[in-house]
């Protein structure tokens, strides 16, 4: 089969699918895996000791299990405790648990790049601690954790092909399936990689927006606006 | 104070680099048996290593089954050196035409799409396909062979792509009810778990897949298979010794032993 056939006639429609799969799992995941560390970074950082400590373990647990052993857990092991989960929801619930861990640790080191001093300034004037964190550390501390942030989105983009594993056809598993059924592995692995350049470079762009828009000048080092 | 830690840095990750480099050339290729004529190419034999009884690891990692041990009594007649490298199932033959292993010997059927690639030697073993179902099950037959199954196989095998031939292009079962994993123990495992309907596997393979586990056959798809050693197109000489190898070990009574102590009848 020459190259062009193969491209046109069976690998572009097999990517097509695959991407939206793989669209739907990091469109699933990032916002869940975004609250869900920015709660993790708030416990860890404000919480009781009971909280805290919690927050810290859940970080160096899903930070320390492989993602694969992760999702071989949730999707062969859970069934064993009566929770059957299909293979979509488990990749998704897997992403969103490790997403989480690392979004919760830039999260954190933005909290803490805030300076003590703005806490106490707020509490003096009368705020509530929550008050505090929700109109002045908070908003600081996003907008500082944002390259993170999104470092941890191009991260998902890549490691969502691991739902492959668990038989969710995204978007490199159906790179594969087609490769390996038409012997076009050179040929399919460089399109996919083609596809993934595109995706991280987009979102790269997506993000260099978002931090100029956020931007509040004089606040977060140079200014460009 | 930076560039004072530049330096050691620097030299750290060299050794680093380098530790890693020399144990890497060191270990990679297990030199199997080490003969005296010095520099006798080593031949990398691909298996699938959860592919019983015909690759496998037993408990000390060793490769052992029935093609494996085919291997080495060919091997050991024609003077070949020999080691074995688990491979992905789908990635045999990319492997191969990257000449990162010298053939696959397991279990491999002879199919015209796989003969556009490789070569392959005469053929060893006649197998079928067999599905199986968990005890629970509802379903019946009928329901295989008119695609209303969510149906296991391992990516890459004929028996998956039996499916997509006869069940899912002929438009009987839609593709996403064909599920397909990297190894067969995962697709029995989830056909245990009743994600699957039923699972599509090499029969002897089959059976041992499936033993103590809440599933049992329900047919044999008669495939006519035959197994046969995939080899590069580029190497007609070691196509030309293992053919000789594989008929010396046919006629040879070890071949009745090697069927007997794997149950292959």
């Amino acid at each position: 089969m020459d190259p062009v056939t193969f491209l046109t006639q069976f690998l572009m429609p097999a990517l097509w699918q695959g991407l939206i799969v793989t669209l739907e799992l990091v469109l699933l995941t990032a916002p869940f895996g975004l609250v869900l560390g920015i709660g993790i970074a708030l416990g860890r950082q404000y919480g009781g000791p009971a909280l805290s400590t919690a927050c810290a373990g859940y970080v160096v647990f899903f930070k320390g299990c492989p993602l694969l052993l992760l999702l071989f857990m949730l999707y062969f092991g859970l069934p064993t405790v009566g929770i059957t989960l299909p293979a979509f929801t488990a990749s998704v619930l897997g992403f969103i648990l490790c997403n989480a861990a690392y979004n919760s640790e830039y999260v954190r080191g933005a909290i803490k790049s805030i300076k003590d001093g703005q806490m106490t300034a707020a509490q003096a004037l009368g705020m509530t601690k929550v008050q505090a964190i929700e109109t002045i550390i908070l908003p600081q501390a996003l907008r500082r954790a944002i390259p993170g942030l999104s470092n941890e989105f191009i991260y998902l983009i890549k490691y969502s092909s691991l739902a492959y594993m668990i038989t969710v056809v995204e978007l490199s598993g159906a790179a594969k399936l087609v490769a390996t059924k038409y012997f076009m592995f050179n040929e399919a692995f460089l399109a996919v990689g083609v596809v993934y350049l595109v995706l991280v470079t987009l979102t790269t762009y997506g993000v260099h927006l978002l931090e100029k828009r956020v931007a509040v000048p004089g606040l977060t080092g140079k200014s460009r606006a | 104070m930076k560039r004072s830690f530049a330096v050691p840095l620097t030299i750290m990750l060299v050794t680093v680099l380098l530790l890693a480099g020399c144990t890497g050339t060191g270990s990679s290729p297990q030199q199997a048996s080490a003969p005296a004529s010095g520099q006798q190419k080593m031949y990398i034999v691909g298996i699938d290593a959860e592919y019983p009884p015909y690759s496998y690891l037993d408990p000390n990692g060793t490769p052992t089954g029935f093609d494996v041990d085919s291997m080495r009594w060919i091997a050991q007649k024609k003077g070949l050196n020999v080691t074995f490298q688990p491979t992905a199932w789908d990635g045999m033959i990319p492997s191969m035409d990257a000449g990162k292993i010298d053939m696959v010997y397991s279990g491999m059927t002879i199919t015209p799409e796989r003969q556009e690639k490789v070569n392959f030697s005469i053929p060893y073993l006649k197998i079928n396909q067999t599905v199986a179902v968990p005890d629970s099950g509802k379903k019946t037959l009928d329901d295989f062979y008119a695609g209303k199954m969510v149906v296991g196989a391992q990516r890459g095998t004929t028996g998956a792509i039996w499916v997509e031939n006869n069940l899912v292009n002929k438009g009987l079962m839609p593709a996403d009810n064909l599920k397909l994993y990297d190894s067969f123990p995962l697709v029995a495992e989830d056909l245990a778990i009743g994600r699957l309907d039923a699972a599509i596997y090499d029969k002897p393979s089959m059976v041992t897949a499936i033993a103590g586990k809440p599933a049992h056959l329900i047919t044999e798809i008669d495939t006519n298979e035959q197994y046969g050693v995939a080899i590069p197109k580029n190497n007609p000489e070691l196509l030309r010794t293992i053919n000789e190898g594989l008929a010396d070990l046919m006629k040879d009574p070890y071949w009745q032993t090697l069927r007997t102590k794997y149950s292959l009848g």
